[in-house]
C-alpha cells in the first residue's frame, strides 16, 4: 500500500490542473496517467513541485467503505494499492474510456458511478455531422462536486473535466469549463 | 460487427491518434525511420495481408517502448514492430551483432583475459580496427570486463553463510553484474543480507536474451528463456522469489518471454520483482527496517530508464530513495539516453544515439549532481561516457547509505 493525500486518476488538462494546484498547496499527490500527459509542461511543473506521476499505468478498480473510496489498484503496481483521503476522477469521455457507450447504455467503467444519458438511443446523435451531438453532453453526475454511486454520494471522490455531464470539448469555452471544474474540486479538498 | 480485439498485441485498438509519434526518440532524429505508428499498427495492416510489405527501416526502432507508455489505447506498438522483424526480416545477424548480443558467451572469454582485453579495447588503433572491420563505432567507450565474475566471487566468499538468514530469495544477477561489474552483485548481497535475506543463485542462469532478440537471434534467445523459466519454477517451488537488479532483464523476463518468444511465464511472473520494488514493499509493510548511516549526505539526480517507464515500477525506486535521509534527489525529465543496449554501439547508429541522448545530457549538466541514480547498466555506460557524471545503481546507493551492521542486527530475527 502507498499512502497519498490525493490520488488523481487521469493526466489530461483537468487532472494535471488539479494535481499541480493541490501539490503546490502542500498536499502529497499522485497522478495515474495512461500516457496522455507525457511531455506536457504541466506534468513537468507537477513533478518539480514534488508530485508522483505514474505514467503509462491505469487504474483497474477501487475499494469503497461507508460511502468513501478507500484505495485504488493499478495495472502495473500489482498488489500495492494507492490509498488516499481524497480522489479526483479526471478520465475524460469516450476516447480515453472515461465513459463507455454500449448498445443500450452509457456507463462509467472504473467504479460504476451514476451517469446522465438519454434512455432512448435514437436521441444520442444527430446524423448531421456539424449539428450539436447529445452524446457529448452525457457524463458522470456530480452533487456538490462529488460523485454519486447508486444514488448515494461518494464523499471523497470528485469528478472533474470532460467525464462530467455537461462538459465536452466541442464547446467553444471547453478549456475554461474543464479548468474551472478542476479548480472547484481543489477548493473543496483544501477546505477539508 | 466485431466489438472486441482479436489480433495479437492489441493491434485493432489503434485509433491513429499519433501520440506515439510525439514521444518516439528515433523519429525526431532519424528521417529514415517512419515512426511507431506507421512501422507498427499501420504497417501491420499490410503485413497481415502479405509479408512482402515488410520494410527494413523497422531495424531503426530501438525498442525503448516509449510509444507503448504513451498509447492511450493499450496497443503494444513496439511488440508489433519486434514481431514483424522476427517474422519477416531477411537480414541475417552480422558477426558484429552476434558478438554484441552473445553477452554470456563473450563474457567468460573476455573475463579470462580481462586486463589485456580492457587495455586493448581502450586503444585508439584497436577501436579503429573494430570500427572498420566490424562496424562497432570507434567513438564509443567499450564496457570493461572483470577478471573475477560475480558468480565465482559469490561461491568463494558468500555462498556458505547464506543459509543462516531467516528469509531466502534467488538472485537473477544478469550478465552485467556477472562479467562487467561484480561490485553491483556484491552490493546486492550486502544489502539483502543486512535485511535478513539469504541470497541464492538460480540452478541455471542464462542471459535474459534481450540483446539476442534485438539482433534477430530468436532460436538462441528462446533456448535461454526456457532454461531461465525452468530455473525460476524450481526456485518458486522452494519458496524463493526471484529478485533482479536490471530493468531491461526484468522487462524481458516478464513481458518479452510470453509476447515475443512465446515462452509461458504465467506461473512464475508474480514471483519476479525488481530489487527496488521488493525492498520498498518489505520496508513499507514493516517486515524489515533500515538503519541509515549518521551524517551520510549526497546530491543525486534520478534517471528513469525507458524499460522502467514501461514496467511502471520507477515509483518504487523513487520512494525507496526518498527514504534515505541524507539524499537530496531531483527527478530528471523522462528522456531516452539513446544507447538502447547494443543499438548505440553500432557504427550506423552512433550519431543518432548521441542526438537522442542530448536532452538528457543537457538536463544532467544543468542539475550538476554528484552522481546519477539509475537502474540500467547500458544507460550507465552512455551517461558516463557522454556527460562524465558517474552513475550509481540504487542498490549501490543503499549499500553506501545504510548502516549495514545496525540494519542486520535489527533484522536478524
Amino acid at each position: 500500500m502507498m499512502k497519498f493525500d490525493v490520488v488523481i486518476i487521469g493526466g489530461g488538462l483537468a487532472g494535471m490542473t488539479a494535481a499541480t494546484e493541490l501539490q503546490k498547496s502542500g498536499l502529497k499527490c499522485a497522478v495515474v496517467s495512461e500516457g496522455l500527459s507525457l511531455h506536457n509542461p504541466s506534468a513537468r511543473e507537477f513533478k518539480t513541485a514534488g508530485g508522483t506521476l505514474l505514467n503509462g499505468d491505469s487504474v483497474t478498480g477501487g475499494t469503497f467503505k461507508d460511502g468513501r473510496l478507500q484505495s485504488v489498484t493499478t495495472q502495473k503496481l500489482g498488489d500495492v494499492s494507492l490509498e488516499a483521503d481524497n480522489f479526483i476522477l479526471a478520465t475524460g469521455k469516450y476516447f480515453s474510456r472515461g465513459l463507455v457507450a454500449d448498445m443500450d447504455c452509457v456507463y462509467e467503467p472504473l467504479f460504476g458511478l451514476d451517469v446522465q444519458y438519454d434512455k432512448d438511443r435514437s436521441t444520442w446523435f444527430d446524423p448531421s455531422f456539424s449539428a450539436p451531438q447529445r452524446f457529448l453532453d452525457f457524463g458522470v453526475i456530480a452533487k456538490e462536486g462529488k460523485a454519486l454511486k447508486d444514488g448515494e454520494t461518494v464523499d471523497n471522490l470528485y469528478p472533474v473535466g470532460e467525464v462530467l455531464c455537461g462538459i465536452s470539448s466541442s464547446q467553444s469555452d471547453a478549456t475554461d469549463r474543464i479548468r474551472l471544474s478542476a479548480l472547484e474540486a481543489v477548493k473543496s479538498i483544501r477546505r477539508i | 460487427m466485431q466489438e472486441r480485439n482479436i489480433s495479437a498485441n492489441n493491434f485493432e485498438q489503434c485509433q491513429k491518434c499519433s501520440l506515439c509519434e510525439t514521444v518516439c526518440p528515433v523519429m525526431k532524429n532519424n528521417p529514415a525511420y517512419a515512426g511507431p505508428k506507421r512501422s507498427g499498427p499501420d504497417g501491420e495492416r499490410y503485413r497481415l495481408k502479405n509479408g512482402i510489405f515488410f520494410d527494413d527501416s523497422l531495424k531503426y526502432c530501438l525498442n525503448c517502448k516509449r510509444c507503448e507508455v504513451a498509447c492511450p489505447s493499450g496497443v503494444r506498438i513496439a511488440d508489433l514492430i519486434q514481431q514483424a522483424r522476427i517474422d519477416f526480416s531477411r537480414q541475417a545477424p552480422k558477426l558484429r551483432d552476434i558478438m554484441l548480443a552473445s553477452t554470456d558467451q563473450m563474457g567468460p572469454v573476455a573475463g579470462a583475459f580481462a586486463p589485456v582485453v580492457n587495455f586493448t579495447l581502450g586503444l585508439k588503433p584497436v577501436k579503429g580496427v573494430l570500427d572498420f572491420t566490424l562496424g562497432i563505432d570507434h567513438r564509443r567507450t567499450l564496457p570493461k570486463y572483470s577478471s573475477q565474475t560475480f558468480v565465482s566471487w559469490f561461491k568463494k566468499n558468500a555462498a556458505a553463510s547464506q543459509a543462516s538468514f531467516p528469509r531466502q530469495i534467488s538472485y537473477f544477477h544478469g550478465c552485467y553484474a556477472n562479467y562487467n561489474y561484480p561490485q553491483l552483485g556484491k552490493d546486492f548481497v550486502a544489502v539483502m543480507n543486512a535485511f535478513g535475506y539469504g541470497v541464492n543463485l538460480l540452478e541455471k542462469e542464462r542471459c535474459c536474451g534481450v540483446a539476442k532478440i534485438a539482433n534477430g537471434m530468436i532460436p538462441a534467445a528462446t533456448r535461454d528463456a526456457r532454461t531461465n523459466i525452468a530455473s525460476f519454477r524450481k526456485s518458486v517451488a522452494q519458496g524463493r522469489d526471484i529478485v533482479t537488479v536490471s530493468t531491461t532483464c526484468t522487462m524481458t523476463l516478464m513481458e518479452e518471454y510470453p509476447e515475443l518468444l512465446k515462452v509461458d511465464n504465467a506461473d512464475v511472473k508474480d514471483h519476479i520483482s525488481l530489487v527496488e520494488q521488493f525492498l520498498y514493499k518489505a520496508i513499507a509493510s514493516g517486515k524489515v527496517k533500515p538503519v541509515w548511516k549518521e551524517g551520510w549526505k549526497a546530491r543525486a539526480a534520478y534517471h528513469c530508464p525507458c524499460h522502467q517507464e514501461r514496467l511502471g515500477l520507477g515509483i518504487f525506486t523513487l520512494e525507496l530513495l526518498k527514504m534515505i535521509p541524507g539524499l537530496q534527489l531531483t527527478e530528471l525529465e523522462s528522456n531516452c539516453c539513446g544507447i538502447a543496449g547494443t543499438y548505440g554501439f553500432k557504427k550506423e547508429n552512433y550519431k543518432v544515439s548521441q542526438m537522442i541522448g542530448k536532452p538528457l545530457f543537457d538536463d544532467i549538466a544543468a542539475a550538476a549532481p554528484e552522481f546519477v541514480a539509475c537502474e540500467c547498466e547500458t544507460c550507465k555506460w552512455q551517461i558516463e561516457m557522454s556527460t562524465g557524471v558517474p552513475v550509481k545503481n540504487p542498490v549501490s546507493i543503499l549499500a553506501e547509505a545504510l548502516d549495514l551492521e545496525k540494519t542486520s542486527e535489527l533484522n536478524r530475527g
